[in-house]
């Protein structure tokens, strides 16, 4: 183990870092939206869609992240959709977050009682105010722990793309531990970036739990 | 665009020999992980407060990093520590490590639905520590941990695709390998993914198994 080491690679490993947060951060910004729509259309049981989206979401769940990512990568071209090792890989992870991230949130929007349904409705309240303003607010308490703690798979997911050749933390740490057989240094030295990033995410977890409490009007512990 | 799935007998082989690579890969994993995290649940529960904290630190550092990033760890430290294995072998050593802690996080969640208080009443009948926890805490737990453990059981299957960025020659490998020579990757990705399927299926029908005998169990329906 050599930190001395660790300057050299510096520019490498903050570059590496760097692409990391970038693709973390977009597949979390595309696959939260697409989840969202994912599991309200499942929740509306529209009869033709929900089978589409169970048979979609299933096949998505079933395989494993690298083999969706080569579909996207080495597949897209055939598709005459020739895209960038980074594009590939962010539209690859964010397929992979959404179909789970959506039955992370569908278990949240079915754990509303659904007698508020009726009673919404029986009230006059029109589909999209009775979501809006009855069930979300009800389910996101709920849906922000699982949410959270896919993020943070998703962030470790994100190591993925080196296998699509994109030059991201683990590419970097790897490579750097390949050139210099000092997997000590840069391997652990990687790992613990992805710890604090996660520490980071569960801190803003913590943070979110409290605020939400407080603005439901939750008791501590339980609902 | 047409698939052309005519050049697929002619590489079914290779991809075949992948599948078993995967299957082996699984099979080990499991059955190495198995134990480990069984001794690692009950270390958790020891009465020595550094073993504790030591297993808390240990099993968040390899929850929280890359599986990706933890079998190059195995890849490039391994030899430097006198280890000199095979890609496979390596790549079963760092799967079973993380594994290892994820399985030990079902089977501590399992022990402590047992309350406490059976320990006691068995110790009041005379029984031996290790009486109880064959006979009185173990057929307890073990309904109570089947469904997460073989939640985690699946992932394994999944991640093994990994073992392909560490030179095993896996299912997502072989594929990789058979694409980049017929320049067919969406037929090849297909029929990848359709084995996935089939092994996934055969760890689906474990899984409903598994669920029925633990919710049988857990009603108490038989003793």
């Amino acid at each position: 183990m050599n930190p001395a080491r660790l300057i050299e690679y510096w520019p490498q490993l903050w570059e590496g870092l760097l692409v990391t947060l970038q693709i973390s951060a977009a597949t979390l910004i595309l696959a939260t939206p697409v989840a969202l729509l994912i599991a309200i259309l499942r929740e509306a049981r529209v009869p033709v869609v929900n089978a589409l989206l169970i048979v979609a979401v299933n096949a998505v769940r079933l395989l494993p992240a690298v083999i969706v990512l080569f579909f996207v990568f080495y597949g897209g071209p055939q598709l005459g959709l020739s895209l960038s090792p980074m594009a590939a890989a962010i539209i690859g992870l964010s397929v992979m977050g959404a179909a789970y991230m959506s039955e992370d949130i569908r278990a949240g929007l079915s754990a509303v009682d659904r007698g508020q349904y009726q009673a919404a409705r029986a009230l006059g309240l029109s589909p999209a105010r009775i979501f809006c303003r009855i069930i979300i607010p009800q389910a996101i308490p709920l849906i922000v722990p699982p949410y959270m703690t896919r993020a943070i798979i998703m962030v470790k997911g994100s190591s993925l793309a080196s296998m699509v050749a994109v030059g991201e933390l683990t590419a970097a740490a790897s490579r750097a531990s390949s050139i210099t057989y000092d997997p000590f240094t840069f391997i652990l030295f990687a790992g613990a970036l992805y710890l604090i990033i996660s520490g980071a995410l569960v801190l803003f977890q913590a943070w979110a739990e409290r605020h939400l409490r407080r603005r439901y009007r939750l008791t501590p512990g339980g609902r | 665009m047409e698939l052309d799935f005519s050049g697929v007998p002619t590489v079914w082989p290779a991809l075949l020999r992948g599948a078993l690579v995967t299957l082996q890969l699984t099979v080990a994993v499991l059955l190495i992980a198995t134990p480990i995290g069984c001794v690692l649940a009950l270390l958790r529960n020891a009465r020595s407060a550094p073993v504790r904290g030591i297993l808390m630190t240990l099993s968040w550092i390899f929850r929280g990093i890359p599986p990706l990033l933890i079998l190059f760890f195995a890849f490039f430290a391994l030899p430097l520590i006198g280890l000199k294995l095979n890609p496979l072998p390596s790549a079963i050593v760092a799967m079973s490590s993380y594994m290892a802690f994820y399985f030990a996080e079902a089977f501590t969640a399992g022990l402590n639905s047992v309350p406490a208080g059976q320990w006691q009443a068995a110790r009041a009948l005379g029984l031996s520590p290790t009486r109880t926890l064959i006979r009185v805490i173990l057929p307890q737990t073990i309904p109570a941990a089947l469904p997460p453990y073989i939640s985690h059981a699946t992932e394994i299957l999944k991640g093994t695709a990994l073992a392909a960025a560490v030179a095993v020659p896996e299912l997502a490998s072989a594929a990789k390998r058979v694409f980049v020579v017929t320049y067919r990757p969406l037929e090849i990705l297909i029929v990848a993914a359709a084995i996935y399927a089939v092994l996934d299926a055969i760890l689906l029908i474990l899984q409903m198994a598994g669920e029925r005998w633990a919710a049988r169990r857990r009603r108490g329906g038989r003793t």
